[in-house]
């Protein structure tokens, strides 16, 4: 990534690539409520944004 | 990469999975509404038919009710009326049951008078009976005395006719010996003086008694020893008088004597007299031995 971590060593790098899992994990958190509030939504209403 | 950057990435992170976790977790127990919507419509629409059911029973309820509330009320019109009959009928029963008692009250004394006068109308008639009685006892033996002086009557005229035949004759005899006995006085110039009767003045007739037996027979009926008293079986319908003697004999054997003292209609009673023993019920009771 940057040229510090390259100077520093492995170390570095891998301290990146877990803020780079946290926000992996954090949108694939988010991205699973949501299709699961979609999916809840059209099996309960038939659909997902209007009002019926 | 700096040092805030790194913490807003975990507090990103932490905050993100605890958001979804908040959001999943109110979905997977949120309520379905729109299940809830069609039931509750369901049972809305059933509770408006009910309601419309309901109302049409209502409206029949009403009708059959106003039907119902019109001959009761016709019922109540007539039962008034009814009761105002029947309670006039109560008065009018109640006056002609006052009416009723109070001629009650006047029929019983009515009654009570009718049955003193009824006893005391019986027992006039008794006492008249009882005189009847002796009348009639008293006619027959007035009637034997009638027959017996009709034909001492009957005797007597018969013996008057024939004297009376005797005295014409005689009177006939008188004036032809007059009449002789003034012819030859005339021859003499004399006239026979006026007959004097010997005989004196015939006084006014009486009857003469003639003895006879009276004839009854009786029976004694009861003797009373004490008082020397005995009662026979004949009385004043069968000529029985008082003072009248009769002898009481059983058999060919003389008992005794009864002076007669009273008499009723059937029987009679009397004294005692020359007795030579004494009489039993069943002796034999006759005027004449």
């Amino acid at each position: 990534m940057s040229p510090n971590g390259q100077t520093v060593g492995r170390k570095i790098v891998t301290l990146d690539n877990i803020y780079t899992v946290l926000l992996a994990v954090a949108v694939g958190a988010a991205l699973v409520s949501v299709l699961f509030v979609a999916y809840k939504c059209y099996s309960q209403y038939g659909t997902i944004f209007k009002i019926p | 990469m700096s040092t805030l950057t790194k913490i807003l990435i975990v507090l990103l992170t932490v905050f993100s999975i605890f958001l979804c976790g908040i959001v999943v977790t109110y979905v997977a127990n949120a309520n379905n509404y729109r299940q809830m919507y069609m039931g509750l419509r369901v049972e809305k629409d059933s509770a408006v038919k009910k309601e419309e059911s309901a109302r049409n029973e209502l409206n029949t309820f009403k009708d059959e009710t106003d039907r119902h509330k019109r001959q009761l009320n016709s019922t109540i019109d007539s039962l008034k009326s009814q009761a105002n009959q029947l309670q006039r009928d109560l008065q009018t029963a109640n006056a002609e049951k006052d009416d009723a008692i109070r001629r009650m009250s006047s029929w019983e004394a009515i009654v009570m008078d009718f049955s003193k006068t009824t006893d005391s109308q019986s027992q006039l008639l008794k006492n008249t009976l009882d005189e009847l009685e002796k009348l009639r006892a008293e006619q027959i033996k007035k009637d034997k005395e009638l027959k017996q002086t009709e034909t001492t009557l009957l005797e007597k005229m018969v013996i008057i006719s024939t004297l009376d035949k005797k005295a014409k004759r005689l009177l006939e005899e008188k004036t032809e010996l007059q009449n002789r006995l003034n012819q030859l006085l005339r021859q003499y110039g004399k006239i026979a003086a006026p007959a004097v009767p010997v005989t004196p003045k015939p006084e006014k007739a009486r009857t003469t008694s003639v003895a006879r037996n009276i004839g009854l027979k009786g029976r004694v009926t009861a003797v009373d020893q004490k008082n020397s008293m005995a009662e026979i079986s004949i009385g004043g319908a069968h000529g029985v008088t008082e003072d009248m003697k009769f002898h009481v004999t059983r058999g060919d054997e003389f008992i005794c004597d009864i002076l007669i003292l009273d008499v009723d209609a059937e029987k009679a009673v009397g004294i005692l007299d020359l007795v030579q023993q004494i009489p039993k019920v069943g002796d034999n009771a006759s005027t004449n031995l």
